[in-house]
């Protein structure tokens, strides 16, 4: 999801925030590695080896799922004897990790630079928004340490200083389905549909989630089908952001004129 | 697997389930009702509500992930993983494409990871259940 970087590259320079890639770096695992073996964090901690290799301190995520993942990855490497072992399998690849680093997702990153966030806002946008929050971005709440974990308001927040209205619709912490989707399509797209159902006031949908904005957007024909009145536009966050920021369409992975 | 001992059946787990709103019957169902067998450990989608919400302090994602890795897994799960293990990412993407794709953005291309390294982090070896 190649328009999810180009538009978080945007919104975090314009605050000063300039991102590098992290190379050669693997999947998460969330969910997928953790479900076949407890070795889950091993391939969770070679992501974050190669991040102190580079560094830096902090890794922004744009997905809940690595974001849950790291952070939890990083807790349990504060085991001195879980940590040797782990270090013990990177040193043939040159890497050693501390579990030092800091995850942050984008929203957190953006909720944590509110002041400075608004002070960007020069084209406020009236459009009525219908959220999703990432699930694994506040969950577990003991270990993720961000807002309120079962209500969490920090998207929301955000959406609104962008001068967006924020449409409740009772379905904010429930499941686009993209995780379903590895189990059963048929409740995946029926999450999906119970969405779109629920958000028709609303002039699009938001994510904080590639998860989300991947059913929910590119599935979102498979749920639609001939019943077009269904359809609904869907941005990420740093589109909507960017947006009212003034930045044009095409900085923020938009194809102009067409996603509305 | 055991019903655990501090788990209340109160239901509150199952009230707060994303997956349960859709019709789905997640590890929740067992938990509120240990006689259940209309359910399944992979439909839940990690969001860890039910183990937030849980008032008897139950270990609901570990319960539930150790119930995985004596399952087997559906065949979406089964493809992700073995992508993983083979390339690195739950999805293949051949290095050309990607950097196909990031330039149409006019994005850096970047190095993918080795093929058989998430293989050897994971010291899976060839014929190993998973």
């Amino acid at each position: 999801m190649p328009e999810y970087e180009v538009a978080t590259r945007a919104v975090l320079r314009a605050l000063g925030i300039e991102l590098e890639i992290v190379q050669q770096a693997t999947c998460c695992g969330s969910p997928v590695v953790e479900s076949f073996t407890a070795d889950w964090v091993y391939l969770a901690a070679y992501n974050l080896a190669l991040v102190e290799q580079m560094g830096h301190s902090t890794i922004v995520t744009v997905c809940g799922g690595c974001t849950n993942t790291l952070t939890r990855a990083a807790r349990v490497l504060q085991d001195p004897d879980l940590r040797a072992e782990v270090n013990h399998r990177l040193e043939s690849l040159g890497l050693s990790v501390t579990g030092r680093v800091e995850v942050r997702h984008l929203v957190r990153l953006l909720a944590e630079r509110e002041e400075k966030v608004r002070a960007r806002i020069v084209h406020p946008l009236s459009l009525r928004v219908a959220l999703t929050n990432p699930c694994q971005v506040f969950r577990p709440g003991d270990i993720m340490g961000f807002d309120d974990p079962m209500e969490p308001q920090s998207l929301r927040r955000l959406v609104e200083l962008t001068g967006a209205e924020v449409v409740e619709y009772g379905g904010e912490d429930e499941c686009c389905g993209a995780t379903l989707y590895l189990a059963s399509p048929d409740l995946a797209l029926a999450a999906g549909r119970r969405k779109l159902e629920a958000v028709q006031e609303a002039d699009l949908l938001l994510h904080g989630c590639g998860n989300c904005q991947l059913l929910l957007r590119r599935f979102q024909r498979m749920i639609v089908r001939d019943e077009r009145n269904l359809r609904k536009p869907a941005l990420l966050l740093p589109q909507l952001v960017g947006l009212a920021m003034g930045l044009p369409e095409g900085e923020l992975g938009l194809r102009e004129g067409t996603w509305r | 697997m055991n019903h655990p001992d501090e788990c209340l059946q109160c239901g509150t787990c199952v009230t707060v389930c994303p997956v349960e709103m859709v019709g789905g019957h997640a590890i929740v169902t067992f938990l509120a009702d240990p006689d259940a067998t209309d359910y399944s450990v992979w439909l839940c989608t990690s969001c860890w509500r039910c183990q937030e919400a849980c008032p008897g302090g139950v270990s609901i994602y570990e319960l539930m992930m150790e119930q995985r890795r004596r399952e087997e897994a559906p065949a979406g799960y089964r493809a992700a993983f073995e992508s993983v293990l083979a390339c690195g990412l739950a999805l293949q993407v051949p290095q050309e494409e990607l950097d196909q794709m990031r330039a149409a953005w006019g994005l850096e291309p970047t190095r993918l990871p080795p093929p058989g390294l998430a293989r050897a982090l994971l010291c899976a070896e060839d014929g190993d259940r998973w």
